[in-house]
């Protein structure tokens, strides 16, 4: 589904990514775990092209996003993504944040697209919150709203660049339960996260990413009971909870 | 010889119907000259915001020569000056319109650009990240986002634009000013008339404020 071949990524002087390889199978769940300024999200952004890329290549579904033939909003509606700080359109409702895409992107009748995205609306749980504004929703429901959106595209891959960070505690949970509904499906997944039971329990793979570079990668079971590289167990020894 | 002077109220209700026919141009003016200047303003400030260097250019100089010269410099060019390079006649009314539309839009773009770029990244992202491209994303989610943001300053140069139009004394325009001085120049009651004059102003700045303030509060994100 995503092939990545050595990326690399440079804001000016400062090389973020430093050659990352990365193969994403159909319906896998990866989860991407580092410290801060490791490139996690660098590396999510370059593959919708939010980031242009220094060098290297990325295949998406067939597509190379670099080649000037291919068409880049099209990889996008491929490719969704869920932000941190979720990026609803605070002028639209919920339904509106939903539909926008479809109707301006697909062109299909607001009949239509409502349909969709009251579907949508109801299986993130907010089908009553249709006809609220951004405003009046908490940050949970604004992150599944903001999910929604990007599954209205009918995306093969979705992308989420620590989808819960922004939220209070209480409200992680009912993002997640979205998330692993979504993995069940057989949603292929991208997640940038500090969830670490969320990837225990979903994730097909977990990455290990540090200064531009993946330093190991493993079934979460493997990566978070045997660590071998000693950055990996440098992080998870500061990032576990001591009750773990 | 210290005159002495005594208010006439009479001459008051007398200016008032020729005063509203001054009245009648003024709002003509600054309505037409303000609607042309919002879309130049738009465009220029769009161009400022614009990764088009032409575009991005051509937006900054004409703000910077619009705001760099007087606008009573401005008026005098365009009806005295323009119709002799050009070699016809500009009348009156459309220079006036055209002078304050020109000088407008160079403020208006700096509240566009400034309105634009007040929007959060996140939202252009989002946008672009659901497949729009950059144009749709402006037209759905920047620009009326930014539009609500521009109306208080959009207000403050309104109502500037609306007082300028007393500059077009200049070349002749019967606006209010204008047919304020016609009034005096008969019963040189300038007391009273320029204190009418200015009561008509502040009536028409007033309402302007308020149109704005209503336009707002039914934008506002619920």
């Amino acid at each position: 589904m995503i092939k990545i071949r050595n990326l690399h990524k440079s804001f000016e002087a400062l090389e973020v990514l430093k050659g990352i390889d990365l193969h994403v199978r159909t319906g896998e769940v990866v989860v991407i775990i580092g410290p801060s300024g490791s490139g996690k999200s660098t590396l999510l952004r370059c593959i919708n092209r939010l980031e242009k890329l220094t060098s290297g290549e990325i295949i998406v579904d067939e597509y190379d996003i670099n080649d000037k033939n291919t068409d880049i909003n099209l990889i996008r509606t491929e490719a969704g993504m869920v932000f941190q700080q979720f990026n609803l359109f605070p002028h639209m409702t919920a339904l509106k944040n939903v539909t926008l895409g479809p109707m301006k992107v697909r062109g299909i009748s607001r009949r239509e697209a409502e349909q969709l995205g009251m579907e949508l609306l109801e299986k993130v749980g907010l089908k009553d919150k249709a006809h609220c504004h951004p405003n009046q929703l908490s940050g949970g429901q604004k992150q599944r709203v903001a999910i929604a959106r990007s599954l209205a595209l009918k995306p093969k891959v979705m992308l989420f660049d620590e989808p819960t960070s922004a939220l209070d505690p209480e409200l992680v949970g009912e993002v997640l339960e979205v998330m692993k509904t979504l993995a069940r499906e057989g949603m292929t997944m991208i997640v940038v996260s500090h969830e670490m039971g969320f990837a225990r329990e979903v994730a097909d793979r977990v990455i290990f990413m540090d200064e531009g570079m993946i330093v190991e990668q493993n079934t979460p079971r493997e990566l978070f009971t045997n660590p071998r590289n000693e950055r990996t167990i440098s992080f998870l020894s500061k990032v576990r909870s001591p009750i773990e | 010889m210290a005159g002495h002077f005594n208010f006439k109220a009479s001459v008051i209700w007398e200016s008032i119907p020729i005063l509203l026919v001054g009245i009648k141009f003024t709002i003509f003016i600054t309505v037409f000259g303000l609607v042309i200047g919002f879309c130049l303003g738009a465009v220029a400030g769009l161009g400022r915001t614009s990764r088009n260097p032409l575009f991005y250019r051509a937006a900054g100089f004409y703000i910077e020569s619009i705001r760099g010269t007087p606008l009573m410099v401005q008026v005098m060019f365009i009806y005295f000056g323009l119709p002799l390079a050009l070699n016809m006649r500009v009348p009156p009314l459309a220079a006036g319109i055209g002078a304050i539309a020109i000088n407008s839009g160079a403020y208006i773009a700096e509240i566009v650009r400034g309105s634009i770029q007040s929007i959060d990244i996140g939202q252009m992202e989002a946008g672009r990240s659901i497949g729009l491209t950059h144009f749709k994303t402006m037209m759905y989610i920047i620009w009326p986002q930014a539009f609500r943001r521009m109306i208080p300053p959009l207000g403050n140069q309104f109502i500037i634009s609306l007082k300028d139009t007393s500059l077009l004394v200049v070349i002749g325009v019967g606006e209010l000013t204008r047919t304020g001085q016609e009034i005096i120049a008969v019963n040189f009651r300038a007391f009273e008339v320029w204190l009418t004059v200015a009561v008509m102003y502040l009536a028409l700045t007033m309402t302007i404020a308020k149109i704005l303030r209503i336009l707002e509060r039914r934008l506002e994100i619920r």
